[in-house]
């Protein structure tokens, strides 16, 4: 018997008459594929356009150095141009600018060297400009400004208008001097870039003096290695030096965090459509078993059973798979936007034109559903293959279990849990080896939690059952009875639906419970922090703490204290910088201003030795994160890479800070100033007269100050409420997270009972035949679901408490936080499980009330 | 107590028409023990399946206690089947997840009565069958004979008008099948209507009167009764 020959002429008929089933396989795994294809092309086109922004960006550029987040000198670019090797060093101004008119936008200004730039960078100006680039002329006006085509287009600028920027020195008004084609730098950022002459760019964004990045050029013959050393050994300590790709590769790094997320989706998605084709087979070979009896009777082999079976798995896998490569693409489309303007506003600036499909995502979206459904077909079909010509023939029980028997699962589950464990123990007692203390390892111990967890999921559904079993079923009567049996009767398939629930659940509990227990301690620290009246800002609290926004000259206080009813006014100032390969944060305070009323919360320490040796002299304070990370302790000394180069600092204390998780050093005002020269900042404190009313006091200084430029100006308690939503909203993407794999869990719970239902038409008929109501029969299809979504809500709220924990302890923000139980969200999540299991049963059910008797009761 | 008048069944399978019972007429009195007879294809289960309320004719009437079976609504006609008839399949058909006394008692759990109600009853049926040692059991630990004897318990717990059999010992050999027609008639014998469909002239002499189809249409109809013996 050969298998084309099987395939053609059985094949096809039980695909025509199974339709349902084969549906649901082919959905299941078209729509994993589609997962896969699509979160592949929308990150890979995310970072395209990286890739091309900072390509059309950087021209001839061979290397680029860059330091602190605050600019570096000018002096640098003449050291680096004395190289050997170098061709050319030309500075640039890269800052962000606000196009205030009609709709505000934010733009991508830089600032170049208009006489050496064409050396590096093309640019061209369109026909109607002809006349302008006449470099001279246009330094010798410092309000010139050259915007895109795009741009122009899009804002109907003409050549010659005047338009209005917001810059640190507030809203500036430059003419349009030129517009620029397509070509070069004008091409990246979608368009949204201004070009201006560099010392006009410096006066504009208060970087007197200082440049934010150096693009150099090699001359020819030159190796890039080489020249890179020699650079850097001319340069002090705190210095990039990298190719522009490599530039990209940070970037890449920063978007890991999203795409952890993302790619678990699609794992969820390709293991729910596993379970699909394992379903779908093995119902079929239930269906099949009188086949495959008559067949091995007739003189079929078991490897030829199995061989049409793995056949049929792969004929539909192929379709399936070029059927999610399609719909991934078109996925990839609609999403591709969004995607990039969230990202572009959490993390980096990009503006996503287009989406690039590189043949490999999907080759590996086909690869990855073909293996996946012919792995999980491979259990049901070696069971089936197994049957003896005479077990088919006689209707003999059909049990599901086969390979995952529960004595194997459970040894599989205790291995997991203990791997969880260790792993967890490691990362909690190893010390500071960098190489367990991050947390990749720490969400593998998450994970291994998880997948023993789940393997558990058959048994915990078996004692579930018995335990409903045993209560209410007086109550509950014959509905929740069958309900209950039939249940029982497919343990693991209805425990992967279970699982399915499960995990959706876990991750929302997870998020909730550190959300919860982290919010309490946030705002107990933001009481203690900020005792001042009215906060202003140069960002809405709401926008993240990487957002980009147009920093406020620190002179400004004197301004603010001129506002009648003003005692003081204090400034902050951010900074981003790298510290031993990691981003930290430089949080600097007027120590000797603010310390009058506010304090740091110190964990190690004290309060008095912080205003004794912070002020004016080369010491910090760290967040514990930071004394986590770097294992740094009161009393050391860290070296931190500033413009000037490294400088040596005390460690005066710990201290509690919830600015940044990734850790922050805090130093004063004057010492900053000494070292980075920067003379910016991000918000000021400002304390009112006793007597006066809070309220106008911040009207008179929004009408002072913030005609001039864009300002938010919150009364302390509006920005701590701000803050909060903050926190909520910072765990958006993990609740989304949550709400699709739970969708994804109910397109499990679907199909599970579909898959039931059909299994049970003949049994329906008898029910039916023997008076039992529609509504009953899809009573019972309900309470099975229910009974499905309360077993995983259950599971789940318990995974979600223990990850929840270890996520604490992982974020390691505090030693004060502690882990509260999430008590409203589990209710949440029971309501949510149950809620959306029953929707997904709904179908299902009135499946199975229309059910046809007398066709049922001839039903094989 | 049965009847039925004019009733016919036509089946549409896309273009193509199968009528599968025409014009079939047949009053069916209190205490008779009927068997339907008639080769293949002549429309006997369809018949029965109108009879039983599981279907509904074509045309024509069927009324039983006076009561119509067409044209109601389905949960009402659900609960004719549930409180008035009784069905014996072919195939057995019992739910092979509960036990012979839990498939039994299903009727009555339907109505919502709690299955330690019903037991007792339950499990005298199960002994008035010959099964009172296999009450715990379930149909895959059961022969063939024993289920179909489940079944027929099954079908009296709500204590039918009228018990309805579609070729009962199809699937069962001949000397199991001599049981259950046995049982069949004591059945009857204590005054239990009975509507069974066999293509086995010998069984339809357990009965009391014999109809045969013959291309959906009424052929013959024959008394046995007191004049027979
Ligand atoms: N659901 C159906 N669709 C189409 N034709 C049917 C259907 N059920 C029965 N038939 C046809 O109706 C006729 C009578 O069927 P049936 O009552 O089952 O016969 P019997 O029980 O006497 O063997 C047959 O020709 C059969 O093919
Ligand atoms: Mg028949």
């Amino acid at each position: 018997m050969n298998l084309a020959n099987l395939l053609r002429h059985i094949s096809a008929r039980h695909i025509k008459y199974q339709k349902a089933q084969t549906f649901l396989a082919l959905a299941g795994i078209c729509l994993g594929v589609a997962a896969i294809v699509s979160i592949g092309i929308v990150n890979k086109s995310v970072l395209r356009s990286f890739e091309d922004s900072i390509s059309v960006a950087t021209g001839r550029a061979a290397l680029q150095i860059t330091g602190s987040q605050s600019g570096f000198p000018e002096t640098i670019v003449e050291k680096v141009q004395d190289v050997p090797g170098v061709e050319y060093a030309v500075p640039v101004i890269e800052t962000d600018g606000l196009l205030s008119r009609g709709k505000e936008r934010s733009i991508m200004v830089l600032g170049v060297d208009v006489l050496i730039d064409s050396q590096m960078r093309s640019y061209s100006l369109s026909n109607e400009s002809a006349d302008i680039p006449d470099p001279l002329l246009f330094l010798a006006r410092p309000d010139s400004i050259l915007i895109t085509k795009a741009m122009a287009e899009r804002e109907g600028i003409a050549l010659e208008q005047r338009i209005q920027v917001e810059t640190v020195l507030g809203t500036r008004t430059f003419r349009v001097r030129g517009i620029l084609n397509p070509e070069g730098p004008a091409k990246a950022m979608g368009g949204n870039l201004a070009v201006m002459d560099i010392y006009a760019a410096q006066m504009a964004f208060g970087k007197e003096g200082r440049v934010d990045r150096v693009d150099v050029s090699l001359m020819r013959g030159e190796e890039l290695e080489t020249v890179r050393q020699r650079i850097l050994s001319v340069l002090p300590m705190g210095y990039t030096v990298e190719t522009p790709v490599g530039r990209t590769r940070q970037i890449e790094a920063m978007l890991s965090k999203f795409q952890t997320g993302l790619n678990l989706i699609s794992i969820f998605a390709i293991v729910v459509g596993m379970y699909l084709i394992y379903n779908a087979v093995s119902i079929s070979i239930v269906h099949r078993r009188k086949e495959i009896g008559i067949l091995r009777a007739l003189g079929a082999k078991r490897k030829e059973i199995m061989r049409l079976f793995m056949g049929e798995t792969l004929v539909i896998s192929i379709i399936a798979s070029v059927l999610g490569v399609g719909l991934g693409i078109l996925f990839a489309h609609s999403i591709v936007g969004t995607l990039g303007r969230i990202i572009s506003q959490w993390y980096a600036r990009t503006t996503v034109t287009g989406i690039s499909v590189p043949w490999f995502y999907p080759a590996t979206g086909i690869a990855c559903g073909i293996a996946a459904s012919l792995v999980a077909a491979a259990f049901p079909v070696h069971a089936g293959s197994l049957i003896s010509p005479i077990s088919a023939i006689r209707s003999l029980p059909w049990s599901d279990e086969g390979f995952f028997t529960g004595r194997r699962l459970k040894i599989a589950a205790a291995f997991f849990l203990l791997l969880s464990a260790t792993v967890f123990c490691i990362y909690k007692f190893a010390g500071f080896l960098p190489l367990f203390r991050n947390k990749t390892f720490l969400f593998s111990s998450q994970i291994f939690l998880l997948l023993g967890i789940s393997l558990l999921t058959p048994a915990f559904l078996k004692g579930f059952l018995s335990l409903f079993h045993r209560l209410p079923t007086t109550r509950l009567g014959s509905m929740g009875m069958l309900a209950g049996l039939n249940l029982r009767k497919n343990i693991t398939r209805n425990a992967v639906a279970v699982a399915a629930i499960f995990f959706g659940i876990s991750v929302f509990v997870n998020s909730a419970g550190f959300v919860y227990s982290l919010k309490e301690s946030v705002m107990t620290w933001l009481d203690a922090v900020i005792r001042a009246d009215i906060i202003i800002s140069d960002g809405h609290p709401s926008s993240s703490t990487n957002a980009q926004t147009i920093p406020m000259p620190v002179d400004m206080w004197r301004e603010i204290e001129k506002v009648p009813g003003v005692l003081s006014a204090d400034p902050w100032r951010k900074v981003y910088m790298d510290y031993k390969g990691r981003r930290v944060l430089l949080s600097v305070v007027d120590l000797i201003r603010r310390g009058e009323y506010s304090h740091f919360m110190v964990v190690r320490g004290s309060d008095r030795e912080i205003r004794r040796l912070l002020p004016r002299q080369d010491n910090v304070v760290v967040s514990e994160p930071f004394a986590a990370q770097f294992g740094v302790r009161a009393g050391d000394v860290i070296t931190l890479p500033t413009p000037s180069g490294v400088v040596r600092f005390g460690v005066v204390a710990v201290v509690v800070d919830y600015l940044y998780d990734g850790g922050t050093v805090s130093m004063d005002l004057n010492t900053y100033q000494r070292h980075w020269g920067d003379m910016l900042a991000d918000q000021f404190s400002v304390r009112v007269r006793a007597g006066e009313n809070i309220a106008a006091v911040r009207e008179s200084i929004q009408e002072r100050l913030g005609t001039d430029r864009k300002l938010y100006v919150l009364p302390a308690q509006e920005f701590k409420d701000e803050i909060r939503k903050v926190i909520d909203q910072t765990f958006m993407f993990n609740y989304a997270l949550s709400a699709i794999t739970m969708i994804i869990a109910c397109f499990g719970i679907i199909i599970t009972l579909l898959a039931s239902v059909l299994e049970r038409t003949r049994e329906i008929g008898v029910l039916r035949s023997i008076g039992m109501l529609r509504k009953q029969v899809s009573g019972v299809v309900l309470i099975e679901s229910v009974l499905m979504g309360m077993a995983g809500g259950i599971l789940g709220s318990c995974a979600g408490i223990m990850t929840g924990w270890i996520t604490l302890e992982g974020a390691s923000y505090s030693s004060l936080v502690q882990y509260c139980v999430p008590y409203g969200s589990i209710v949440w999540a029971m309501v949510m499980s149950v809620g959306l299991s029953a929707l997904a049963g709904l179908y299902p059910a009135s499946r199975a009330a229309k059910t046809n008797i007398v066709e049922a009761l001839t039903y094989e | 107590m049965i009847e039925v008048c004019n009733a016919g069944k036509t089946y549409r399978q896309g273009t193509r028409e199968v009528r599968a019972l025409r014009n079939v007429s047949l009053d069916i009195g209190r205490g008779e023990f009927l068997s339907i007879m008639g080769p293949s294809g002549s429309g006997k289960s369809t018949l029965l399946n109108l009879i039983g309320g599981l279907d509904q004719p074509t045309t024509g009437e069927i009324f039983i206690d006076g009561r119509p079976l067409h044209g109601i609504p389905d949960d009402e006609l659900t609960l004719i089947r549930r409180r008035s008839i009784g069905f014996v399949f072919q195939f057995f058909n019992l739910l092979p997840i509960l036990t012979a006394v839990e498939n039994v008692s299903l009727p009555l759990l339907l109505e919502g009565i709690p299955l330690a109600k019903i037991r007792p009853q339950a499990f005298q049926l199960l002994e008035r069958v010959g099964l009172g040692e296999r009450a715990g059991h379930r149909p895959e630990q059961l022969s063939g004979g024993e289920m179909q004897r489940v079944a027929i318990a099954r079908a009296l717990i709500n204590d039918p008008a009228v018990l309805l059999a579609d070729e009962p010992t199809g699937n069962l050999d001949s000397h199991t099948s001599e049981e259950i027609f046995t049982l069949l008639a004591s059945l009857n014998e204590k005054g239990q209507t009975i509507v069974m469909v066999t293509h086995d002239r010998r069984a339809a002499a357990y009965g009391t009167r014999i109809v045969t189809l013959k291309d959906g249409a009424l052929s013959e109809d024959i008394s046995l009764g007191v004049d027979a013996t």
